[in-house]
């Protein structure tokens, strides 16, 4: 059979009009008398507060201004529908979406936001996912702030520490990332007779028209959602941002609305990357052979749960890293805090840990004077190796080979004892 | 943005006329990566701004006979391009070189740079090691100011409202004499200065120290002078013992300087090592 | 409102601009030059690096009033017409092209240091797109375009085969 793609190169589809700068991003996509929005949003983490439009309203040149009331369904989620489209009366982080000013120009919407009047009552937060844990935490949402309980239960760890060698034991923690995908979150929504439809960027545009038609109470079919060039996502555009707010006020207004966001308020905007405390204890007998492995892992999820039990599940089922190890407890965690909410991003869960095992494989090698290759080759996973959640694994396992090639590319190959 | 008005300055002259005329209502836009940011942060609110980015009189590098004067509107990449300063100045050349990134280079300038008075300006610290002083005009007259004296604190420098930094003038090294420069930044381009250093060193034939001006970026609520370490040095062979001594001074005042600072440790820490690179650095290039 | 003269790709314009604004506002809301991206708004990604006077800027970092009777080239200022111009169809062709959001600004930085010298080293390359984010991090595949767009340039032509 002749190979006509595979081993060829391709030339991508929108590769020439992305050369050109002729490729589409929201941002670029005018409309006939649009009007613009702009976002009021959170300065506080944990507070009640109380809203007043009137002087925003009669601002020359604005033409709405959209608070929870206006929203028929006032939920959305990707799992759990815990965030507000606009908080009712309580903002959970910085930056939770509060009211949308749809106005004339940028300038004005922006002008706008600054006159809406708002009263915060702060409450007591929690920022830190550790306290947050505990039983007189304050609570972010409804009941406990954890959210999600993940547990891989394999032989038995406690005898098996008793026979090892070697033990060693540390605490690592991960801070909070962002995507910062180049192009900030723009969009454009406008009617078309009876239908409404969102040009925004976004990794998952079929369930955004299905929370874009549950939040405005109308049919699935009623909503078209058009995907133009997206500037980067890496997970930071699978929660729904703009597309509901410029939804509602598009068939508020029966005119095309649009914002863009600045950088800044993209920050505020969207998902994290999970922060994650990763307490590990890990045993190997004489030979450096990996006999247990103990992790506890608390993954921040922020003010709302996004992605987070599939991201702590992941951080879970990888916590052990490509090693054999027959005796294993991990225990992962998802906590709200009154943190920016955190979600998914490349790796999804299974980015962090790594920074946790692979330095506990090289303190076991430093205590048994193995050095950091050999070591990874006694445990590393190969064809017929049981993961942690009792997988075989039957073919295409190559971990030990790329590892020899790491070792000889960084020269290590031949030196004995190398720390 | 409360902005009335906008002027493109094509001489000097018209400069000092507007400032004399708008004082603090008005305020100099060159390379404008300072002044943009700025004003769409609200930080200022002026309801003039005069464009000085075309002023060709105060866009040089000259050269007498043992001086050298930059022009206030002379870019980065101007400075970092230079065939005068490439040699015994190196360390102005890799300040320049080591600011932002290329497009902003291509904006930015010297007199910006020194006016926006940043604790962490990439050219305060070789400016301050060169001795270097700032001059000064108005419609009044001109005058001239240490960059020492000139420099006041965080954002805040010695000028008034109808004057303007026209240049930067300081000696030319003599035989045996170079500048140096080290900075740390979380990454090569577009990297605030964590830390940045600036030596002036004198060597003598038997490698002794007979002139040393060091000066730090980036520990301080300005760019800062170590007076201090430069006594260690001063009269002193640079030997290995000499040069841990310089060390242990240095980390001695930065301790006391950002005592209560979360980043106190780390920078303690890591000037030693930028330091002493620098510092070797500089006497290699006096005795070449 | 401040008038200005300017000469945008080889053509002339002569526009009313407000004094806030600034030049990539110009170029995307008023003249409808769109390949110049906004990223951050304060000079850190280079999306909307445009060539002024024959050298790379932030087009966020300069005010409109500042540009005037200035010489700018803009990434729609590259191309003739549907023909690509050399530093184009090598990111196509090397696949250097992701997301494209960073895309124009690179290949403007790409022409600066193309311009310079057509046969650049790769630490060349690196510290003249020092000032430009990829965030879908394609950077060594930036740089072998780059290198191969240079390679066209001497060759004095578009084919790709060279």
């Amino acid at each position: 059979m002749k190979r006509e793609i595979v081993g060829k190169r391709a030339i991508r589809v929108d590769g020439h009009s992305k050369v050109l700068g002729k490729a589409e991003y929201p941002q670029d996509i005018q409309k006939q008398s649009m009007y613009h929005g702009k976002t009021l949003r959170s300065k506080k983490p944990h507070a009640y507060f109380k809203l007043n439009i009137d002087k925003a309203k009669n601002l020359k040149g604005v033409i709405a201004i959209l608070t929870a009331k206006d929203v028929p369904y006032n939920h959305h989620g990707v799992l759990f529908k815990d965030h507000e489209i606009f908080c009712t009366n309580k903002v959970r982080r910085v930056g939770d979406p509060i009211a949308f000013v749809v106005a004339e120009n940028e300038k004005i919407a922006k002008q706008a936001v600054e006159f809406i009047e708002i009263e915060y009552d702060e409450i007591p937060g929690v920022f830190d996912p550790i306290k947050a844990m505990e039983q007189s935490a304050p609570i972010v949402h409804k009941e406990s702030n954890i959210l999600y309980h993940y547990k891989i239960r394999k032989g038995n760890i406690e005898n098996a520490f008793k026979q090892c060698e070697v033990i060693v034991e540390n605490e690592y923690r991960t801070g909070m990332v962002d995507h910062a995908f180049l192009q900030p979150e723009s969009g454009i929504a406008y009617m078309d007779e009876n239908t409404v439809v969102v040009c925004a960027s976004s990794q998952y545009p079929h369930f955004d028209q299905i929370e874009i038609a549950e939040a405005l109470n109308i049919p699935t079919e009623n909503v078209r959602v058009i995907n133009p060039a997206i500037g980067g996502a890496f997970g930071g555009r699978e929660d729904i941002t703009l597309q509901i707010h410029i939804a509602l006020a598009t068939k508020l207004v029966g005119k095309p609305v649009k914002t863009t966001y600045s950088r800044e308020e993209s920050f505020l905007a969207h998902g994290k990357r999970h922060s994650m405390i990763m307490k590990y204890k890990t045993g190997a007998n004489r030979q450096g052979k990996l006999v247990a492995m103990e992790a506890n892992i608390i993954g921040d999820t922020g003010a709302y749960a996004s992605w987070a039990p599939n991201v702590l599940r992941k951080a879970g089922v990888h916590a052990t890293g490509p090693y054999e190890i027959p005796n294993v407890k991990v225990d992962s965690y998802a906590v709200y805090t009154n943190n920016p909410f955190a979600g998914a991003m490349r790796g999804f869960g299974a980015a962090q840990g790594p920074i946790a095992y692979e330095q506990q494989i090289d303190e076991i090698g430093r205590k048994l004077s193995i050095d950091p290759i050999t070591i990874r080759k006694i445990n590393g996973f190969k064809v017929g190796s049981e993961t942690a959640t009792g997988q075989i694994l039957e073919a295409s396992v190559p971990y030990i080979q790329c590892i020899e090639s790491v070792g000889k590319a960084l020269g290590l190959e031949q030196k004995e004892g190398i720390r | 943005m409360s902005l009335k008005n906008v002027y493109v300055a094509k001489t000097l002259d018209e400069v000092l006329n507007l400032l004399n005329q708008y004082g603090c209502e008005s305020k100099l836009i060159a390379g404008g990566t300072d002044v943009i940011i700025q004003l769409r942060e609200k930080e200022i609110s002026p309801k003039v701004l005069v464009d000085i980015s075309n002023l060709s009189e105060i866009n040089f590098i000259d050269e007498s006979e043992d001086k050298i004067t930059i022009g206030a509107c002379t870019t980065f990449t101007t400075i970092a391009e230079s065939s005068i300063l490439k040699d015994k100045l190196k360390g102005l050349v890799q300040s320049a070189e080591s600011v932002g990134s290329p497009q902003i280079r291509n904006a930015a300038t010297i007199g910006g740079n020194i006016c926006n008075a940043s604790m962490a300006a990439d050219i305060v610290p070789p400016l301050l090691a060169l001795d270097a002083e700032v001059l000064i005009e108005s419609k009044a007259g001109k005058r001239r100011i240490l960059l020492d004296h000139f420099l006041m604190g965080k954002g805040k420098v010695d000028i008034k409202p109808e004057e303007i930094v026209t240049a930067i003038t300081f000696n030319k090294p003599k035989n045996r004499e170079a500048l140096g420069f080290g900075k740390l930044g979380l990454r090569k381009a577009l990297a605030i200065a964590r830390i940045s250093t600036a030596i002036y060193l004198s060597l003598d034939e038997e490698n002794t120290c007979r002139k040393i001006r060091i000066a730090n970026g980036a520990v301080g609520f300005r760019g800062m002078r170590e007076k201090e370490v430069e006594n260690i040095f001063i009269g002193k062979q640079l030997t290995e013992d000499v040069i841990n001594m310089g060390i242990e001074k240095l980390r001695e005042e930065l301790n006391q300087r950002l005592a209560g600072r979360s980043s106190a440790e780390f920078k303690t820490t890591a000037i030693a090592g930028i330091f002493k690179k620098a510092l070797l650095e500089t006497a290699n290039n006096c005795k070449e | 409102m401040k008038d200005i003269n300017l000469k945008i790709n080889g053509k002339s314009y002569r526009l009313s601009t407000n004094e806030d604004m600034r030049l990539i506002d110009v170029l995307r809301d008023e003249l409808g030059l769109l390949g110049s991206k906004e990223g951050c708004g304060e000079g850190e990604c280079g999306a909307c690096t445009i060539l002024m006077e024959g050298r790379t800027v932030n087009a966020c970092m300069v005010m409109a009033f500042q540009t005037d009777e200035k010489e700018i080239i803009t990434i729609e200022g590259l191309s003739n017409g549907e023909q690509l111009h050399p530093i184009q169809q090598a990111f196509i062709e090397i696949g250097a092209v992701q997301c494209g959001f960073c895309t124009p600004g690179m290949i403007l930085s790409a022409k600066a240091i193309l311009d310079k010298d057509t046969n650049p080293t790769r630490e060349m390359i690196r510290q003249g797109i020092s000032g430009n984010l990829c965030r879908c991090t394609g950077y060594a595949k930036i740089v072998d375009a780059i290198e191969l767009a240079g390679k066209l340039l001497r060759n004095g032509g578009n084919n790709c085969e060279a």
